[in-house]
């Protein structure tokens, strides 16, 4: 009996404890360290995350602080849009704005419904051991450093122009292709944001929604249909594309506080984004 | 994909000549037995904003879905072998606002006894003592299948002593996480004398090592954090940081029952190793130096769970009094999981598991942060006509504040051959903004009482009716006036008849009779006061059962075996078949 046990314990240890492992090294952020951004001329890999949100969801605000930690860490090598849609979505009685959009609702749909909140998606890609492409807030640091690693094979400049009597936003893509993509359907989409919104959200501090709430980055409408236009051009390296689009600012969004993101995707069972670029509509 | 298939397609052309001996049809054939058991779901949607049943793909467009298992197994030769087949279409079962589609092996596994040692691999379920550190189990209802995909050996050292090991990694639908988990068990059974004293003692230890992707997406994580945080959480420095989180986390549970006449006396006391998890309660300091209250963070912490629980059982009588103190005590295959995702063990509910309808409205989910539990369950049998029943329990976090408190009362009353009437009043205290995640909300609180009278025409056919309804407690809104929590009040309604063996019909409906604050409201604003109904109608022929549901069904806690979640109003219909054979 004493044998059988003193085997046991020996096989225990064997099994479970091994010896000391070699833990990774967490630096955090230290002053200085943020990205300084690509420019269009070396234009690095730039990361879409799309957060979706709602005013009644209570734990989006920690997402959208997230997702503001992440900026002020990669900067212009991250793109955030935040689409009001789903369960959470529906404005109060008394919010000033309904932040829902029929791109937005079709984003959602065509991404994937989310497990919880806060919930994003980077780069429309499925990463190694997930279930779909919702993320939860504590994986997107990680995938956007991943996403951020690889060079982009496609690089994208955006020219707009904004007729305030008409309101009319014209907005040039430019495509310059640096690697083959030899995908059958290739998307280029272009979102419109605004940031500094005041208005209702809940948040944990109260039952009753903060009425002075700063929204950010919110999806207010497309420039193509929601999945983006198909790129039927040859997309060889060294190849460029030109596109121009329009589009009416309703009267209510302010001009200097919106931005176009313009993004190349892929469109079927893989979404992955390509690379994306934001600009503002006043330049 | 296409190998596992004809692996599969192997398989069954393998066994189907054994089986195809078998003229008698009962699956037996030389020694050899094959089994199994079907399960379908479908489900139609039928869209109804009004209670919230809308705005998810099943409701908007996909209009059906579905989600079966055909489990097969087959003993022959002193193997155990298995396969069940998984389908999920359109399927809510695994995230209820979104919609699932796969179809393929779910489970497989090959099991052998060789004189003291048993070998077993595939898609395994187990546990270690109560779960506490390792359990891998599969709760259809909530989609949850948390097998460990690998081997296991047992060993009989000795005739009341047995070893059990083995490693794997856990299944995620028809994947498995990339982490590898590996555990030892070892479990005893001593008499310790002629009157009736006995031990059951068993010792268990998982480790699970976190794999390279898992490890490199905390740490990009891990490096948005302030210095001061990171400095807190890992107080070792090396070159260039901080010695981060371990690939390597631990978890140990010590377990016995003590066995004294009519008294037993199970105790398991578990701790886990320094590991990241993420506390969904803690506040988040950002770059900028603000605080942000409840944002949920990461902490690197040791964990531990002490459970206890005392019975007494003797000539009518029966008593069970238990408690659980859980301290930072969440193991997953990855931190990054949520939910019951990535779930490698299990800690046992401290509240009672209603069955009726609106006393199980509000149940109270585990909490791995921090619970201080005590529950007591007292049963006695008056006479052969009357049995009592009272269940206390009351659920604190580690601050102290309450969580949830229920006192449920039963009696039971049979007259032989004629009716039996069951009948009580349950009391609650529930945190909704725990349980909820409602900032800043009131506690509710509910008084139930409840009836369930059977009544025999003969010895085939029954009548059963049930009625309940279900006070919640008022409290002051912004204005200052009085308003009940949550949806308000109910009553539940239910007449069932039964015509053994084969029919059963169900006629229900809970209605929203004092609606509450976050009852629906019509265009002007007034709240609605909503029926539920639900018609469900069954056929049952030897071990089949067919059931036919027009089902609407407002939103709420359901839970499975003692795991819960919110889910979201249903309107449809439903069917289901059970066959085993």
């Amino acid at each position: 009996m004493a044998n059988r046990m003193m085997t046991l314990a020996f096989a225990s240890v064997l099994l479970l404890a091994g010896c000391e492992e070699i833990a990774p090294v967490v630096t955090g952020v230290k002053p200085g360290q943020a990205d300084p951004g690509p420019d269009l001329d070396g234009q690095g890999r730039q990361v879409l995350i799309e957060e979706f949100t709602g005013v009644r969801c209570v734990n989006c605000p920690a997402g959208s602080e997230e997702i503001e930690t992440l900026l002020s860490i990669h900067q212009s090598g991250m793109i955030a849009v935040s689409i009001h849609a789903g369960e959470f979505s529906p404005p109060y009685q008394t919010s000033l704005y309904d932040f829902r959009t029929a791109e937005g609702d079709q984003v959602l749909s065509y991404l994937g419904e989310p497990f919880g909140y806060p919930t994003a998606v980077v780069n429309r890609r499925k990463f190694e051991g997930q279930f779909d492409l919702q993320l939860g807030k504590g994986e997107w640091a990680g995938y956007v450093a991943e996403e951020k690693s690889i060079p982009p094979v496609v690089r994208i400049g955006v020219e707009p122009s904004f007729d305030g009597n008409t309101r009319k936003l014209t907005a040039t893509v430019s495509l310059l292709v640096d690697e083959d993509i030899d995908h059958p359907d290739v998307r280029l989409s272009i979102m419109i944001t605004e940031s500094g919104i005041k208005d209702l959200q809940l948040t944990p501090a109260s039952a009753e929604p903060k009425a002075d709430y700063i929204h950010k980055h919110v999806l207010r409408g497309m420039m193509t249909p929601y999945d983006g236009v198909p790129l039927t051009e040859s997309l060889s390296a060294g190849s460029t594309v030109t596109k121009t689009f329009e589009y009416e600012l309703p009267t209510g969004w302010k001009e200097a506080h919106c931005e176009l993101i313009a993004f190349v995707s892929l469109n079927g069972e893989e979404k992955d984004v390509l690379q994306a670029e934001q600009v503002p509509v006043l330049e | 994909m296409q190998r596992r298939i004809w692996f599969v397609m192997g398989w069954l052309l393998a066994l189907s000549p054994l089986a195809a001996q078998d003229e008698s049809g009962s699956g037996a054939s030389h020694g050899g037995r094959l089994t199994g058991n079907l399960s379908l779901n479908g489900n139609f949607f039928m869209r109804d904003a009004r209670i919230g049943a809308a705005n998810t793909p099943q409701y908007d467009r996909q209009l059906f879905g579905a989600d079966s298992w055909l489990n097969l197994n087959y003993q022959q030769w002193g193997f155990d072998m298995g396969l069940r087949f998984d389908l999920f279409n359109n399927s809510n079962l695994l995230n209820p606002t979104g919609s699932f589609t796969g179809v393929g092996i779910g489970q497989w596994y090959v099991s052998k006894s060789i004189h003291k040692l048993g070998i077993s691999a595939g898609y395994l379920y187990d546990i270690i003592g109560s779960g506490i550190v390792f359990r891998a189990y599969e709760q259809r209802p909530l989609a949850i299948d948390q097998a460990l995909y690998g081997v296991r050996l047992t060993y009989d050292i000795l005739p009341d002593w047995k070893v059990k090991a083995f490693t794997g990694r856990q299944k995620q639908q028809f994947d498995v996480y990339n982490s590898v988990l590996r555990g030892i068990n070892l479990e005893g059974f001593v008499a310790l004398d002629s009157a009736g004293v006995t031990l059951a003692p068993g010792v268990g230890v998982v480790g699970r090592t976190l794999d390279d992707p898992s490890m490199n997406n905390l740490v990009a994580a891990l490096n948005t954090y302030r210095q001061e945080d990171l400095a807190r959480m890992f107080p070792d420095t090396v070159a260039g940081g901080y010695r981060g989180p371990a690939y390597n986390t631990y978890a140990a549970t010590f377990y016995n029952t003590l066995t004294i006449g009519p008294f037993a006396w199970y105790v398991e006391t578990a701790w886990k190793s320094k590991d990241i998890m993420n506390d969904p309660f803690a506040d988040r300091v950002n770059l900028a130096g603000d605080t942000l209250p409840d944002a949920g963070a990461y902490v690197n912490t040791t964990g531990s769970v002490l459970f206890t629980s005392l019975s007494y059982a003797s000539k009518g009588l029966g008593i069970t009094l238990e408690g659980k103190r859980t301290d930072h005590f969440d193991f997953r295959t990855r931190p990054q999981e949520e939910g019951f995702r990535g779930l490698l063990h299990y800690i046992p509910p401290m509240s009672r598991v209603n069955t009726y309808r609106l006393p199980a409205r509000y149940a109270a989910a585990t909490q791995f942060i921090g619970e201080m539990a005590v529950q007591a369950d007292i049963r006695y049998r008056v006479n052969k006509k009357l049995s009592l029943n009272l269940n206390l329990s009351h659920i604190d976090n580690l601050d102290k504040e309450l969580l949830y408190r229920e006192v449920y009362s039963e009696i039971y009353f049979k007259e032989r051959n004629k009716w039996t009437l069951t009948t009580g009043l349950q009391w609650q205290r529930y945190n909704q903004e725990v349980f909820y995640g409602k900032p800043d909300a009131n506690l509710i609180e509910t008084l139930t009482p409840y009836l369930d009278f059977l009544y025999h025409f003969d010895r085939r056919k029954t009548l059963r009716l049930e009625a309940q309804y279900l006070n919640v407690g008022k409290h002051a809104d912004k204005t200052g006036a009085l308003v009940r929590e949550d949806y308000g009040n109910w009553v539940f309604a239910l007449l069932e008849f039964s015509a053994a063996p084969h029919w059963t019909v169900t006629v229900s409906d809970m209605y929203n009779i004092d609606p509450g604050k976050i009852s629906p409201v019509d265009d002007n604003g007034e709240k609605l006061r909503i029926h539920y109904p639900r018609v469900d109608v069954f056929y049952t022929y030897k071990s089949n059962r067919l059931s036919l549901s027009y089902v609407k069904q407002v939103e709420g806690i359901v839970c499975s075996g003692g795991i819960c979640r919110l889910e979201p109003a249903f309107s449809g219909v439903k069917m289901s078949v059970n066959a085993t054979f």
